[in-house]
């Protein structure tokens, strides 16, 4: 077969005792600058994509796998730990992993996301190896209506995350609604709610309000708490990872989340996010025992970090078949392909298919780096949970405020960052569920613009997102994954009552 | 969105071992700024930038920083505010810096900052997917004229370039520019996938980014908006199919406002001295870039020309959408959104009212201690960031958080404020190349 000598071909340049080494240290770069709260996978591959202009192609692109690989893979460590998401693609993974790690099993949860992400990556490195091309034309019958019907599906995640309240996990997604209302629209260059001030035109960051929710919000939560009740101390349960009874529940979420992961990624909407979300519904729809998410479920570690891993492998399938960068990171990496005189687009593969086939028989190489330096180091990790609270939350804030500061350099950034931090630990204190402002923040605007291009291509006509067919399905999933859970109880307890 | 200094020069000497030593250049470090997030024209211009002067030894060591941020206007702002006078930090701007300070109302404007040259030129296509029915501009203008908003005409930002040639090209075969019913993407990848894929009728984007998909034969070129034909496309312009339109969108370099005469000279001819190297040509032909260097008295007249056409085009084509259909305006969906946020804002009030007591708020006391630390370390991290610098500031911050949780310890905590601050103020500046402040420490860190 044509693909399988090609990509042997990759592998051949691929491993040698130097490439390998060059892997590794793209790989560690990667992870190392990837753990750093507000530095995200596109900014780690900006900042370390200079590193690798001095190298001959073949060690640059292995390098590049490397870190690509390592930067998607770091933030969940530091969501996990401390509850600090280094980037939006693993806010989900906060949920049940920061709770196992308080529970003293984070060494679990930091194998099951390597793992997971292993599994997730190669799985979807060989569908990116052979399936590509088909893929990225499928891709391209996706528009405006079938995006919107994509984003009202995401939507329904809410219903798993909404708390023990709905009132007030509707009124978390509204106030992150109305925080994506503020800036520059998109479609018409109107300013929105942006109360003049320049800064926020842009509208606000994703980093800020998560890190502001998350990280500041819970020291100043857990600052308040401080002295009045009982300080939970946390025992290290595992050193060594996951038990027979973590593996029997997590290898089937590692595989869903590549099936959602992998296609959602392929996809140019905005990458790794709502993979994570819609994997979190499934495991939680899907489990014996949904009452234990949020409180430290393993499978809400292992599906959304094998999904996002998985979209990260399915954003190059534009990339490489057709050109087309579809996040942040992608369209860094278009710039890096051009620095080789690499012309990104459809005739990549034809044009200079030795480098194409070692970037992917690198990722190949990459994951598997991955897995032997994490396995190893997340017992190592999960003792970052016995340093005394007072340090860790100074750490928290430094590194907070830093992160913040950093994107824009700007006071303003660090000011929005502790009016969110304070309000996130009001919410804390009013049991208000942090998640779904963050939802609402991601997707409103996504939702908002895809539904008037839709519409204003339609010239008005709202039907097109029922005439299509790809959008009608979606919005009809939607409709059951609301819809049918109620009913089904209904129907078991007429059922029991029957019987 | 990101502010960042793209050659971690530490680490790259760490990996690859120090560069040799060069003779005499310009700047031993020149900041460049790319008022833009990594990616797009402006990233790309300040890094090949950064490349070619590197390479060419006119400066040491480069570095790139993005402020991003409404089509650069904070940037801008930023610019204007942070770096008066500084000799060694220049911009990267162009038409579409010319065409958000009109379109955000910015309270800064390029008239404030001084100009240095026009660098490059990037020219625009008009294209249809390879199904299209549209076989030739003529067929698309008849229809445009027929029934002006059955076209819609897919590309980047709401008031970039690509909007502003939709609105040369309806004022010119008499449709009010109002009329067009432009699609704006947010990026380049968007826009392209939604033309491949037939979800709009027309695309219009620069040339560099449509011609891997024009030479695999996936899209078609009904017009070019240069002069004359170009040697490296065969495609008709619009001018030659009687659609008189000429456009291009140009990229140029600025100063900071109030540099002295000798740092004036000194980047001026440092981008002349650029743009004559073989390393610029050979960047120019890589990105499909057309040489528009003008420099001097010339490039201000320009300047002040492009500044007036621009204008003029904006205000023919209205802010918003003109006649698209009410529920595709910015309107609606806020008032929905707002609607939403007092209802349940108001319902979660009641219910919290109603059950008093139920909350996560523990039976003791308030412990006003905590809170009046914490604040205290916030305020100081606010107040001082700037004036004292990161490392000072955090590791307040972190002495006073650590505090709130503990007091048995206040000499440890000290020692460990100041390894944590210094450590990661070192790690940022010197291993990433992330700009901090450093304050009142300048002299030793």
């Amino acid at each position: 077969m044509d693909i399988l000598q090609a990509l042997g071909q990759g592998f051949a340049s691929a491993i040698t005792l130097p490439h390998l080494a060059w892997a590794l240290a793209g790989v560690t770069l990667g992870t190392a600058v990837g753990v750093l709260p507000g530095i995200g996978p596109a900014l780690t591959v900006a900042l370390l994509l200079p590193v690798t202009f001095n190298l001959e192609p073949t060690s640059a692109f292995i390098m590049f796998a490397g870190i690509y690989s390592g930067a998607m893979y770091g933030g969940s460590t530091t969501s996990i730990l401390l509850n600090t998401p280094g980037e939006s693609a693993s806010i989900v993974t906060a949920i049940d992993g920061h709770m196992m790690a308080r529970q003293g099993r984070g060494a679990s949860a930091l194998t099951t996301a390597a793992i997971g992400s292993f599994v997730a990556g190669t799985l979807a490195t060989l569908a990116l190896t052979f399936f590509a091309p088909v893929l990225a034309s499928f891709a391209l019958r996706f528009g405006p209506a079938e995006y919107f019907a994509l984003t009202v599906l995401a939507f329904t995640t809410v219903s798993v995350l909404l708390g023990t309240s709905a009132v007030r996990g509707l009124f978390s997604l509204f106030l992150g609604l109305a925080l994506g209302l503020i800036g520059i629209d998109q479609l018409t260059g109107e300013a929105r709610l942006s109360f003049g001030i320049p800064q926020l035109l842009d509208g606000i960051d994703v980093v800020i309000l998560v890190i502001g929710l998350f990280a500041v919000g819970e020291t100043l939560y857990q600052a308040w708490r401080h002295g009045r009740d009982e300080v939970e101390v946390v025992t290290l349960h595992d050193f060594t990872g996951m038990s027979r009874e973590d593996w029997k529940r997590s290898w089937k979420p590692w595989l869903r989340g590549t099936a959602i992961g992998f296609p959602l990624g392929v996809l140019p909407c905005g990458g790794a996010v709502i993979p994570t979300f819609l994997s979190y519904m499934v495991e939680k729809r899907l489990s014996d025992h949904p009452e234990q998410f949020g409180h430290g479920a393993i499978e809400g570690v292992a599906g959304p970090e094998a999904a996002n891993n998985a979209a990260a492998a399915g954003v190059l399938v534009p990339l490489l078949t057709l050109g087309l960068p579809s996040s942040a990171t992608a369209a860094i990496m278009l710039a890096a392909f051009q620095q080789y005189g690499l012309q990104p687009g459809p005739l990549l593969f034809s044009s200079r298919p030795d480098l194409v086939w070692t970037l992917i028989a690198s990722l190949y190489i990459g994951n598997a780096m991955l897995l032997v330096l994490n396995l190893p180091l997340a017992g190592v990790w999960a003792r970052v949970m016995l340093v005394p609270r007072r340090l860790l939350f100074g750490v928290i804030m430094v590194l907070a405020s830093l992160g913040a500061y950093s994107l824009n350099r700007s006071v303003l950034d660090l000011v929005l960052l502790y009016v969110v931090g304070a309000v996130g630990c009001a919410m804390r204190v009013r049991d208000i569920p942090l998640v779904p402002a963050v939802i609402g923040l991601i997707l409103g605007p996504l939702s908002e613009q895809q539904f008037r291009r839709a519409v204003a291509i339609s010239e008005g006509d709202v039907s097109v997102f029922l005439t299509r067919p790809i959008s009608a399905a979606l919005l009809f999933l939607a409709l059951t994954v609301l819809v049918a859970p109620r009913l089904l109880e209904r129907l078991i307890r007429r059922r029991t009552q029957a019987g | 969105m990101t502010h960042l200094a793209a050659a971690p020069r530490v680490l790259a000497a760490l990996i690859l071992g120090a560069a040799p030593a060069v003779a005499q250049p310009a700047y031993q470090h020149l900041r460049i700024i790319a008022p833009a997030a990594p990616g797009g024209g402006w990233d790309q211009t300040a890094r090949v930038m950064q490349q070619v002067l590197q390479r060419a030894r006119l400066v040491h060591t480069a570095s790139v920083e993005n402020i991003s941020g409404a089509a650069g206007t904070i940037g801008l702002a930023r610019f204007i505010g942070a770096e008066r006078g500084q000799g060694d930090v220049v911009m990267v701007s162009g038409l579409i810096m010319v065409s958000a300070i009109v379109t955000n109302g910015s309270p800064v404007t390029l008239r404030e900052v001084t100009p240095i040259a026009r660098l490059t030129g990037e020219y625009e296509v008009i294209v249809v997917p390879a199904a299209s029915p549209f076989r030739s501009l003529q067929d698309l203008i008849r229809t445009f004229k027929e029934r002006p908003e059955s076209i819609s005409w897919g590309g980047g930002s709401a008031g970039g370039s690509d909007q502003i040639l939709a609105g040369l090209v309806a004022d010119a075969v008499g449709v009010p520019p109002r009329r067009v019913n432009y699609i704006a993407f947010s990026g380049g990848g968007e826009a392209m996938s939604a033309i491949l894929g037939g979800q709009v009728s027309v695309g219009i984007n620069g040339l560099a980014e449509f011609a891997p998909q024009i030479e695999a034969g996936t899209v078609r070129v009904l017009g070019l908006s240069s002069a004359e034909r170009l040697p490296s496309l065969e495609a008709p312009t619009l001018r030659e199919q009687g659609v008189d339109v000429e456009f291009e969108n140009w990229r140029s370099l600025v100063a900071p406002p109030g540099i002295s005469q000798g740092d004036l000279a000194r980047v001026e001819n440092t981008a002349e001295a650029m743009v004559r190297s073989a390393e610029w040509r050979e960047a120019l032909e890589r990105y499909r870039w057309i040489d528009r260097y003008l420099a001097g008295e010339e490039f201000d007249r320009f300047m002040e020309a492009e500044d007036a056409r621009v204008r003029s085009v904006l205000t023919k084509l209205g802010l918003g959408p003109g006649n698209t259909a009410p529920l595709a305006t910015a309107r609606a969906y806020p008032l929905l959104v707002l609607a939403g946020l007092l209802f349940f804002g108001g319902a979660a009030l009641l219910a919290a009212i109603r059950t008093r007591g139920a909350s996560n708020r523990p039976p003791s006391g308030p412990g006003w201690r905590p809170a009046a630390l914490m604040a205290t370390g916030v305020a100081l991290d606010l107040a001082l960031m700037e004036r004292a610098g990161f490392v000072i500031t955090s590791a307040a911050l972190f002495w006073l958080t650590a505090r709130t949780f503990d007091q048995r310890h206040p000499a440890r905590d000290a020692l460990f404020a100041v390894g944590v601050s210094t450590g990661s103020y070192l790690l940022f500046v010197r291993v990433l190349n992330v700009t901090l402040p450093a304050g009142l420490l300048a002299r030793w860190l």
